[in-house]
């Protein structure tokens, strides 16, 4: 369970907030997704979630965050790296550039946390294989597709057994390829428990793997409710977020005066 | 090619996983290659300061001619001679050029206007050619034969912080990669026109705006970097568990401390004035 | 005054400002075929950000990865020699950005401008004539008195000196004025210092190791120099300090402009970035 409690936050060197009292839950197994404009404060809310700011970038953190009842304050970084992983848009950058192999490379987080190396080979081998990507494990990583980077990358991750995972965007920068093979891996990965913060402008991916939805407006939740609900909401424009197409086809439908459920899949 | 004998892999690995491992493992298709790397650092070390210890021509002559057959033995002969060449020719021209004919001496051998060539300019850049030569073969041999991960590895294991490792590591993929960006940048920019080829001041109009966003491209990507880097503990202080090493006998060992022994003997020596 | 850290964000930058050393030293140097080599922009700017350890650390690893680890066609035989000198530059650079000297300061009021450009101008007519033109020209050149005859040789030099040193105070006087910045003066008077300093550094090890040469256009004052009558370690120290300022003055000047490109959030970022740069403007 990942618990966010009145967290407001401002970037080093700048005095006004980007985030401000935010209350966010994250129950063990659940999957949720973040939408909001660009600017909004999403990618913001998952650097904090990740303990990466202010860890890593410095900035003004009030509030609590606390990782399965601990108050995660102060923290080194690595104790976070195994509670919560994040994951951001652009595969090249997040590879580390070190490993000669897919392997090796999934191998990285593990070695890092000093663990045996019997254990190091297990946990590589079931990430891999949660993402069914084990065929690419002799791979050379900067060879790869982005859709297929990108799940090394999550693999990379899950190897370090974290209990939530934080994805920022995981499918902008990729192809339509690419979008499929990590929307696939995502809804894998959703039956497995681990839990998700799911920021995506892909309203439609959210709609199919999220149970909860949450709308972020100028650094405040606006909605926080469950997927169906918070995407037919008629206020996501206002709040710059474009609803999945079913909901767009039912209103489409809804215009000509006919059934929003005439297609199907189609809502209001 | 099968990965080399007696590589060392984790001990508590299970036969199939060790299996597995050993072929990630860089290929060694001589029994050079085989060898440790910090073996063929010390021999690469040895034969290119070896040479400067040595003076003289017996000496460096002699460490040339046991890189040029150690590369036979690897089968990089071929290779290593045509890039050492290739290295080394611009050098030994200027060499010739400037020792030969404005070094003070006193024997001249024949004049060419103001510029005289004498005896002891040709002897010093014979003894320069020789040097430099050995310096190419010496890390060329080196370089050819040895992977930079299994290299970075087994300094690992000896002891080095896994960050500079990593440092080592990333350094070399870093440089293809901006080679890459930077192409990538220059296309985009002769499609709209700018001037990479032609005179100087138009290829320094072309130059500059490619210079700048590879640049600040490859710089910011360092925030994004560290970003994913701390995500995998990568600042957690402590020793790692390797996966696999390069196998170390104990003959190399030997060999290594005798290469070095020698190596400070002849320096010695030679700065004591006995050579 | 800080000797700077190795956080995670200074590790990644390592092998990033080594990229950019060999790739600029590599490609410049063939692109304009002139002895400049623009090889140590990367480990002035790990110097700035990080601090001067982690800039002497990178100028080290850059030389000896260089030749050591890198393979063909990024490979250069030479580098790991001159790795002392890399990590000179790294230091220096890293300790003159804890002082501020790499700090923009733009908008600086014209009476202060004019000062520092009656300083660098005075900085640099006083090295010029009192330590350049006599070491180069063996203490017979002189401007005013016809009297003394002079190998023609080095009354060119000489010429040649005493004009590169005008223009060199004319260009950057100019620049100082249209860029308004008074960072300018403090760049260019560390980057001749440093100039200087890895000129001195490495003609021992060059006329040791290589005999003194290259394999580039430079050699050819060398040999000039020799021909003169200096020994070759002099005769490198003289080639080394008419290229070597010139060069790591372009290369601070590079770093400057870097550092004012590059956002303040991403350079606040390092260890030494905000000190580096200046504090104001929150």
């Amino acid at each position: 369970m990942l618990a966010l409690s009145g967290v407001s936050y401002r970037y080093a060197g700048y005095a006004a907030r980007v985030l401000h009292d935010i209350d966010l839950t994250l129950a063990d197994g659940e999957i949720v997704g973040v939408v909001g404009a660009n600017e909004a404060g999403k990618s913001t809310l998952c650097l904090v979630a990740s303990g990466l700011a202010p860890g890593s970038i410095g900035g003004g953190l009030t509030g609590r965050l606390a990782i399965d009842g601990v108050d995660m304050k102060g923290r080194p970084l690595h104790e976070f790296s195994t509670r919560v992983g994040i994951a951001f848009q652009n595969p090249a950058t997040q590879l580390s550039g070190v490993s000669g192999s897919v392997f090796e490379e999934v191998a990285f987080g593990p070695m890092n946390l000093g663990l045996p190396a019997r254990e190091t080979v297990e946990r590589t081998k079931a990430a891999l294989a949660s993402l069914g990507i084990e065929g690419l494990r002799e791979r050379e990583p900067r060879r790869l597709s982005g859709g297929q980077a990108q799940l090394v990358v999550i693999a990379s991750l899950l190897a370090m057994r974290p209990a939530h995972l934080v994805l920022d965007e995981p499918t902008a920068q990729l192809d339509p390829e690419g979008t499929r093979l990590v929307g696939e891996a995502l809804r894998r990965l959703a039956a497995t428990g681990t839990a998700m913060l799911i920021v995506e402008h892909k309203a439609d991916l959210l709609a199919e793997l999220c149970r909860r939805v949450v709308v972020i407006d100028a650094g405040r939740i606006a909605l926080d409710g469950e997927t169906a609900a918070v995407l037919g909401d008629r206020r996501l424009v206002d709040w710059g977020v474009e609803p999945p197409s079913s909901v767009r086809l039912g209103r489409a439908l809804e215009a000509r005066g006919l059934e929003p459920g005439l297609i199907a899949g189609s809502t209001a | 090619m099968p990965a080399p004998v007696g590589v060392i892999l984790a001990d508590d690995l299970d036969p199939a996983d060790a299996r597995d491992i050993a072929r990630l493992v860089p290929d060694t298709p001589s029994p050079y290659h085989g060898l440790n790397p910090l073996t063929k650092a010390v021999i690469a070390t040895v034969g290119s300061i070896g040479a400067f210890a040595a003076g003289g021509y017996i000496g460096p002559i002699g460490l040339n001619l046991v890189m040029l057959l150690l590369a036979f033995r690897a089968g990089v002969l071929g290779q290593l001679v045509r890039i050492s060449l290739l290295l080394t020719t611009p050098i030994a021209v200027s060499v010739v050029l400037v020792s030969v004919f404005t070094r003070a001496g006193r024997t001249v051998l024949f004049e060419i206007g103001p510029f005289d060539a004498t005896v002891e300019g040709v002897d010093f850049a014979a003894q320069t050619l020789v040097r430099l030569f050995a310096i190419s073969l010496s890390i060329g041999l080196f370089v050819m034969t040895t992977h930079p991960r299994a290299f970075v590895i087994d300094l690992e294991r000896r002891g080095v912080s896994p960050r500079v490792a990593f440092v080592a590591v990333a350094t070399i993929e870093a440089v293809p990669a901006l080679v890459e960006r930077a192409g990538i940048i220059g296309e985009s920019q002769r499609a709209r026109g700018l001037d990479t080829e032609g005179s100087l001041r138009a290829r320094l109009r072309g130059l500059l705006p490619l210079i700048g966003p590879v640049i600040i491209g490859t710089l910011t990507d360092v925030e994004e970097r560290s970003l994913a880097l701390e995500s995998r503990a990568f600042s957690r202080p402590g020793r790692r568990h390797l996966l696999w090493a390069m196998p170390d006998a104990p003959w190399e060992r030997v060999l290594r401390w005798v290469l070095l022994a020698g190596l400070a003997a002849t320096a010695i020596a030679r700065v004591s004035g006995r050579i | 005054m800080s000797w700077g850290r190795f956080d995670t964000r200074t590790i990644v930058l390592i092998p990033i400002a080594i990229a950019i050393n060999i790739v600029l030293g590599q490609t410049v140097f063939a692109a304009l075929k002139v002895p400049i080599y623009l090889d140590s922009v990367g480990t002035i700017l790990v110097g700035v950000l990080a601090g001067p350890i982690p800039g002497l650390v990178t100028g080290l690893l850059a030389n000896l990865i260089w030749t050591y680890v890198l393979p063909a066609p990024f490979h250069n035989d030479y580098a790991a020699a001159f790795a002392i000198v890399a990590a000179e530059i790294g230091f220096v650079s890293g300790v003159l950005a804890q002082v501020g000297w790499f700090r923009g300061r733009p908008n600086t009021e014209p009476t202060r401008l004019v000062v520092g450009a009656v300083v660098v101008a005075a900085v640099l007519l006083a090295i010029g004539y009192y330590g350049f033109l006599p070491f180069y020209t063996d203490g017979t050149f002189s401007f005013f008195n016809p009297d003394v005859t002079a190998d023609p040789f080095f009354t060119i030099v000489g010429y040649v000196i005493a004009i590169g040193i005008v223009a060199a105070i004319v260009g950057l006087v100019a620049l100082l004025f249209v860029r308004r910045d008074l960072g300018v003066a403090y760049v260019a008077i560390g980057g001749l210092g440093c100039g200087i300093l890895s000129a001195l550094i490495s003609a021992p090890i060059s006329a040791v190791a290589f005999g003194g040469v290259t394999g580039s256009g430079t050699d050819l004052l060398v040999a000039a120099f020799q021909q003169a009558g200096s020994d070759l370690q002099t005769a490198v120290i003289q080639q080394g300090l008419l290229s070597d300022p010139i060069d790591k003055t372009i290369e601070f000047f590079i770093a400057f402009v870097i550092l004012q490109t590059l956002s303040r959030r991403f350079v606040a970022r390092f260890p030494q970035g905000e000190k580096a740069i200046g504090l104001e403007g929150a």
